[in-house]
C-alpha cells in the first residue's frame, strides 16, 4: 500500500531514516513515496533552504527520483481534477478550517490529498487542517508519529530512532503538539 | 435550500457520454436510487462520493454543487503594462476572496452610507463633475496636488479595507487587487507598495473608482470608467488648461519639460497629463498637443520615481512590527487588527495568513508570530 509523505512529514524523517521511501513494511507492504511538489516546495522556500540544507544530497535526490511516482495521464487528469475540487471546496468552507491551530489547505496540500484519494494511499502530515479535510473526504491520513509507530512494529526502525527524531525535532523547535501528545499514548512504550 | 448537485450539468454530463444513469451509478460505486434523488434535489451525496463524481465525470466542485448561500466574490484587477488576465488570475483571486470571508467578522463594522455614483457614465465632461465633487469631498482644491495619502480617508469613509502588500516590483501581473464580497458587504484593495509612486496614486484613484461604481466592479466599463475617473482626479481640467497654454507656447524639446515639470509636481505620470491635457483640447475643440507617445514612454522610463516601499521604509525590508504600524498609522488600516483578533479568537494557522496574503511563508510565519505574541503589536 502506498504512502504518501507531504513536504514537512518528509523532511521530519528523511534525515534519520535511510533508505526510507520505496521500502516495503509490515503486513500491508506499506511503501514510502513523495510527489515532486516536495522538490519544488523546497527549492521555492528560503526557510526551508536554510533549515534542510541536506535535501539536496545526490543520494537522497537520486532517492526521491528513482522512488518517486509515476502517474499515467488518466491518472493526473484525475490528480488535478480532484485537487481543483478539494481545493474549492476548501475556498467555500473556509470558516471550518481557521480553528485549533488549523489552517485552510493549500492547493499543494489538496494535491496531497487528492493523490491519497486517486491511488487509494495514505497521506502522511501532520497539518491540522489537511487532517480535518481528509476527514471530511474519507481520505486515509497518518501524523508523522504514526507513521513512526508502525516502522517500529514492522522492525523497520527501533525505539532508539524514534528517540532520536524527537530530540532532534525538539531542538529544531519543530516538534508539533500532537507527536509530544503521542509519547503519553501511541508511543509511551518507546519513552517510559 | 443549502446545498445539492447541480442535476442539469450532470444530465448535460451523462448526455455527451451516451451514459444512464445507471451506469453513473456502478462507476461512482452507489445505487442508481441514489443517483435518483440526488437529481432530484432529494438527497446529497457524502463529500466523499462528489469527489468520486467529479473524478468520473471530470466535472469542477462548484460546477457540480450548487450553494444558494454562495455569492462569489468579484474581482477587479489593475493589472501591469501589457499583463494579460487568465482565468487562472481571476481563480486565484476568487479564491482569496473567498479565504477573506472568516475574517469579515472581526473588523469594524462597514459604514452604512457609502458615496457611490448612481447612474454613471464614461462622458468625460460627466467624470471631470464626478472627479470634482470627489475633490471636494477630500478639501483638496481643484489645482492642487492630490496625493495618494489624500484618498486613504475617502476609502476609510466608505469601509474599504485597503491591504498594503510587498508583492514585488516584477513578480506580479496586477498591481493591485480589488476583492468585493458582495454578500458580507466589505470591499478589500490589495496595494502593492513595490510600486513606483508615479503610478502609485493613479492605481489608488483608480480603485476608488471601483468602490465608487461597485455596479461596475470586473467588468470593461468599469476599467475604463476608473482610468477616466483617475486621470480626472489626480490632474483636473483647470491644471490641463494651464498646461496646454504652457506647452503651446513652448519649443519642441520644452514641451515634454512642461510635461515632466508638472507631472512631478502632483506625483503622476507624464503621461497622464498628457492624457489629460488631450481630453481637454479635444472637450474645446482645439488640436491636441504635438508630442509622441513614444516620446513619452521614453521619458518616463528615463526619469521613474522611487517605489512607495522605498520611500516608506528606506532601502531595508521592513519587519513585521514596522510593516503592520504602517498599515494601519499611514493606511489607516484595520486588517491586521482583524486578523489578529480572529487569530487570538480561534488560535488559526498561519498559512491562513500567508493564503490571504499571498506571500512566502517565511513572511507569513514572521507576520503570525509577531500577531500572536506581542500584545501591543496591532
Amino acid at each position: 500500500m502506498l504512502v504518501l509523505l507531504d513536504t514537512n512529514a518528509y523532511l521530519r524523517l528523511a534525515k534519520r531514516i535511510k533508505p526510507m521511501l520505496g521500502v516495503k513494511f509490515g503486513h500491508k507492504q506499506y511503501c514510502l513515496t513523495v510527489l515532486r511538489d516536495v522538490e519544488r516546495e523546497v527549492h521555492k522556500s528560503r526557510r526551508l533552504r536554510f533549515h534542510y540544507p541536506w535535501f539536496d544530497n545526490p543520494n537522497l535526490t537520486q532517492e526521491r527520483v528513482s522512488k518517486g511516482v509515476r502517474m499515467s495521464p488518466e491518472e493526473k487528469k484525475k490528480l488535478s481534477d480532484i485537487t481543483e475540487a478539494l481545493h474549492e471546496y476548501v475556498q467555500i468552507h473556509a470558516a471550518r478550517f481557521i480553528e485549533n491551530r488549523r489552517s485552510p489547505p493549500s492547493k499543494t496540500d489538496c494535491r496531497m490529498l487528492a493523490f491519497g484519494q486517486v491511488r487509494e494511499a495514505v497521506v502522511v502530515t501532520d497539518d491540522l487542517g489537511m487532517h480535518q479535510l481528509a476527514e471530511e473526504f474519507e481520505i486515509s491520513v497518518w501524523h508523522g508519529y504514526e507513521l513512526l509507530h508502525k516502522m517500529r512494529a514492522a522492525k523497520m526502525i527501533d525505539s532508539e530512532k524514534i528517540r532520536e527524531i524527537y530530540q532532534a525535532l525538539e531542538a529544531n523547535d519543530d516538534l508539533p503538539q500532537a507527536w509530544e501528545g503521542a509519547q503519553e499514548t501511541l508511543l509511551k512504550k518507546v519513552f517510559r | 435550500m443549502g446545498q445539492a448537485i447541480n442535476s442539469q450539468v450532470i444530465k448535460e454530463s451523462l448526455r455527451e457520454r451516451g451514459w444512464t444513469q445507471a451506469r453513473l451509478a456502478e462507476e461512482v460505486g452507489v445505487t442508481s436510487q441514489a443517483v435518483t434523488h440526488w437529481l432530484r434535489g432529494e438527497n446529497f451525496p457524502r463529500p466523499a462520493v462528489i469527489l468520486k463524481l467529479v473524478a468520473v465525470l471530470g466535472l469542477r466542485y462548484e460546477k457540480l454543487v450548487v450553494d444558494e448561500e454562495e455569492i462569489e466574490p468579484v474581482i477587479a484587477f489593475r493589472r501591469k503594462g501589457g499583463a494579460k488576465t487568465v482565468e487562472a488570475h481571476i481563480r486565484k483571486a476568487v479564491g482569496i476572496g473567498r479565504l477573506l470571508r472568516p475574517l469579515v467578522p472581526y473588523l469594524k463594522a462597514v459604514p452604512e452610507l457609502r458615496t457611490q455614483i448612481a447612474s454613471p457614465s464614461t462622458d468625460p465632461v460627466k467624470v471631470q463633475a464626478y472627479a470634482t465633487e470627489a475633490r471636494k469631498r477630500l478639501g483638496v482644491g481643484q489645482q492642487k496636488p492630490l496625493r495618494y495619502e489624500d484618498l486613504i480617508k475617502e476609502f476609510e469613509r466608505s469601509g474599504t479595507i485597503l491591504v498594503p502588500v510587498l508583492w514585488g516590483e516584477k513578480k506580479r501581473h496586477e498591481n493591485a487587487l480589488h476583492i468585493g464580497l458582495p454578500k458580507e458587504n466589505v470591499t478589500f484593495v490589495f496595494l502593492n507598495l513595490d510600486t513606483r509612486i508615479e503610478d502609485f496614486g493613479f492605481w489608488m484613484a483608480h480603485e476608488l473608482a471601483h468602490i465608487y461604481t461597485p455596479q461596475w466592479a470586473g467588468t470593461d466599463q468599469g476599467e475604463d470608467f476608473a482610468d477616466a475617473f483617475a486621470g480626472a482626479l489626480l490632474f483636473p481640467r483647470a491644471c490641463a488648461e494651464t498646461v496646454y497654454a504652457e506647452t503651446m507656447q513652448a519649443h519642441d524639446r520644452g514641451k515634454l519639460r512642461v510635461l515632466q515639470s508638472h507631472a512631478k509636481q502632483h506625483d503622476i505620470s507624464p503621461y497622464t497629463v498628457f492624457k489629460q491635457v488631450q481630453i481637454y483640447a479635444e472637450l474645446e475643440k482645439q488640436s491636441g498637443i504635438p508630442i509622441k507617445e513614444k516620446d513619452i514612454h521614453a521619458l518616463r522610463n528615463r526619469d521613474s520615481g522611487e517605489l512607495v516601499s522605498r520611500l516608506l521604509f528606506g532601502s531595508g525590508t521592513p519587519g513585521p512590527e514596522e510593516y503592520v504600524k504602517l498599515c494601519e498609522d499611514v493606511f489607516r488600516s484595520d486588517f491586521f487588527k482583524g486578523l489578529k483578533r480572529m487569530i487570538q479568537e480561534h488560535g488559526t494557522g498561519y498559512a491562513y495568513t500567508q493564503q490571504v496574503i499571498d506571500s512566502s511563508v517565511h513572511d507569513a510565519r514572521a507576520l503570525h508570530e509577531g500577531l500572536i505574541a506581542n500584545a501591543g503589536f496591532a
